[in-house]
């Protein structure tokens, strides 16, 4: 290994990840900490603690110049940025590399193009990788009608000019459209200046699909297969697996095809996850974005591919020849992810910071627990509420299902309101475990329903 | 007795660490030594000068972060501990964010301030630097320097004890 040293810019339960693996690649871990984090599980665990300035990130942990200052005064030669806080700023990567410090993660380029909305859709579309349909501006009824032939109901009309929902509606049919159109383009000029719509497929019956990927910057990438991320809430994930059990084994291929051909034509270096929708009805699958770092929900990749992301992420940034042929990777068995926040799920998950009382994670086969958390730990106010990822495994989803099930019910946390008494509502729902629901399933079906039985 | 060499000033606190002392006073006709494993302790007679580093030392921790980082992490406490202790009645200025800490604005310059010197509130005593940029702090209250606690040109962080102040009366 040639890193010696390495920084960890980030905190919580993926600062702990990322110690370890270090660790066990013998790579020297400094931390650095915010005022309220000089006692955390991370910096107990690290070899060397920095405090970088007060508790507010802005101060500490969105500084990039305080951080790699810290860098270079303590003589690490690498940097893991984790995920959330600087992770996809092109500025880190940059002064990382200005300051001969290896940054575990892609180039500062790539993260600068994938980072723009519209740049790293037109590489998708320039490497052949499919987007949602959609036409150029459409000027009448008439026109639309036969758009929409074209593309299949039902259609999102959308004013060009902006967005914000002005000039939008769904038309599930030729007169939806006939009813609609004036009004819409009245709407858009009314609030942009400029009525020109234009068209894009609708997906109604929607999963969020996304591919684990790793290059080397050299042109191979080597994919790691998929997870299902459809239970949200407010485009949050809240239930992460993998494999997308629902997916034909045909489809899969062209999934994990259409990724390595994304990240390949830009010579994509280190750990990446390229999104997915995936539209169940017509069985098709459109580019939303890449994510240029390694990401919450990457434990269920590796529980069924037995391979270890972060350290991957180390000896790729490393120089070494940590890439395994493709063939290598096989997926087996079924993993869950569950996120466990510091959120009252009964009043609009309100966040509930505080002191931990109680902390009893489950354990058992197939039970993993990454978290920062202990007994006595004080959750502070001011970051993320995310305190622990309960990740299950077992041969095949319904026995995932099952074995989640009662280790949600044997997760037992006091001092803190959580959102236990919520994931357990939803694993027990027979459209959880029939594998039945869409990325609004959670927000459209489950909700009201846990709400109003806790009344 | 003939004036001390450090050497025997070392040799001293060597000696009242290995011993179960809690204080020890020692007076010369040009040097007062005082030194105490109780952090709150001051010397006999209150005519507070020199002794404060002294004072502090068997209780303070002065880690050197710049020259071996991971070799100061053996003792938990130590990892990230710069616990100057700071005497009663004494005010610290502290560093109000991680960066590298220059007693001078340039160098070969004169220091910002010196032991002893005089102070207002608004007299600036260092440099924090953080990626070349360099931004100057103030006292903060007006009174003597007593001690600077930082060697130019180490890594401070956040809230770190960099200069002690006498407050005046």
């Amino acid at each position: 290994m040639t890193i010696k040293r390495t920084l960890v810019a980030n905190r919580g339960e993926i600062a702990v990840r990322v110690i370890r693996a270090a660790h066990a690649l013998g790579i020297e871990a400094v931390q650095v900490v915010s005022e309220a984090d000089k006692d955390s599980e991370a910096a107990r665990l690290a070899d060397k603690v920095v405090v970088l300035g007060p508790a507010p990130s802005k101060q500490s942990y969105l500084n990039a110049k305080l951080i790699v200052h810290a860098a270079k005064q303590t003589g690490c030669d690498a940097l893991h940025p984790g995920y959330g806080f600087l992770s996809e700023r092109a500025e880190l990567a940059n002064l990382c590399a200005e300051n001969g410090i290896t940054f575990v993660g892609p180039a500062a380029e790539t993260i600068g193009a994938l980072g723009d909305k519209l740049r790293s859709r037109a590489i998708a579309e320039a490497a052949g990788v499919p987007l949602v349909p959609g036409t150029n501006s459409i000027a009448s009824v008439t026109q639309a009608h036969k758009a929409a032939e074209e593309l299949g109901y039902p259609v999102l009309m959308k004013a060009s000019a902006g967005g914000g929902g002005r000039g939008m509606f769904i038309a599930r049919n030729a007169d939806a459209i006939t009813a609609g159109f004036d009004a819409a383009s009245t709407e858009a000029e009314e609030a942009f200046g400029d009525g020109t719509l234009y068209m894009e497929r609708y997906v109604e019956n929607a999963r969020h699909v996304e591919v684990q990927a790793v290059g080397d910057g050299k042109g191979r990438v080597v994919h790691f297969g998929e997870r299902d991320c459809s239970v949200q809430r407010r485009y949050q994930k809240v239930i992460e697996e993998a494999p997308c059990a629902l997916m034909p084994a045909k489809l899969r291929a062209e999934l994990h095809e259409a990724a390595i051909k994304l990240l390949s034509s830009m010579k994509y270096l280190n750990a990446g996850t390229v999104e997915f929708l995936y539209d169940v009805d017509r069985q098709a699958i459109y580019f939303i974005e890449v994510n240029t770092r390694i990401q919450v929900e990457h434990p269920v990749s590796e529980q069924v591919t037995g391979f270890d992301l972060v350290q991957t992420q180390f000896r790729i940034a490393g120089g070494e020849p940590a890439l395994p042929r493709q063939d290598q990777v096989r997926v087996s068995r079924h993993a869950i992810e569950c996120r466990i926040n510091a959120e009252d799920a009964y009043k609009n998950f309100m966040p509930s910071p505080g002191r931990i009382q109680t902390w009893q994670p489950p354990r058992g086969a197939g039970i993993r627990v990454d978290s920062h958390c202990r007994d006595g730990y004080l959750v502070p106010p001011y970051y993320d509420s995310m305190v622990a990822k309960l990740i299950v495994t077992a041969d095949d989803r319904p026995a995932c299902v099952e074995r989640l099930r009662r280790a949600l019910a044997d997760f037992h946390i006091e001092g803190l309101t959580t959102n236990l008494p919520l994931l357990r509502y939803i694993v027990a729902q027979d459209d959880f475990m029939q594998n039945r629901f869409h990325t609004k399933w959670l927000e459209q079906s489950v909700l009201p329903a846990f709400q109003q039985d806790s009344v | 007795m003939p004036n001390p060499t450090p050497a025997d000033i070392e040799n001293l606190i060597e000696l009242f660490n290995r011993s179960d002392w809690d204080e020890m006073h020692l007076k010369t006709d040009t040097l007062e030594i005082f030194l105490s494993n109780d952090p709150q302790a001051r010397r006999p007679g209150q005519q507070v000068a020199a002794p404060v580093a002294l004072a502090a030392a068997p209780a303070a921790v002065a880690a050197s972060p710049a020259a071996s980082p991971v070799a100061a992490a053996a003792a938990p406490a130590a990892k990230g501990a710069h616990e100057v202790v700071v005497p009663a009645g004494m005010v610290a200025v502290r560093a109000p964010n991680l960066g590298t800490f220059y007693r001078s604005p340039k160098p070969g310059a004169p220091a910002y301030v010196e032991v002893g010197q005089t102070i207002t509130a608004d007299t600036e005593v260092c440099l924090i630097e953080v990626m070349k940029l360099f931004t100057p702090v103030k006292a903060g209250v007006a009174g003597t320097v007593r001690e600077i606690c930082v060697a130019d040109g180490t890594m401070v962080e956040y809230e770190q004890v960099l200069v002690i102040v006498e407050p005046a009366a």
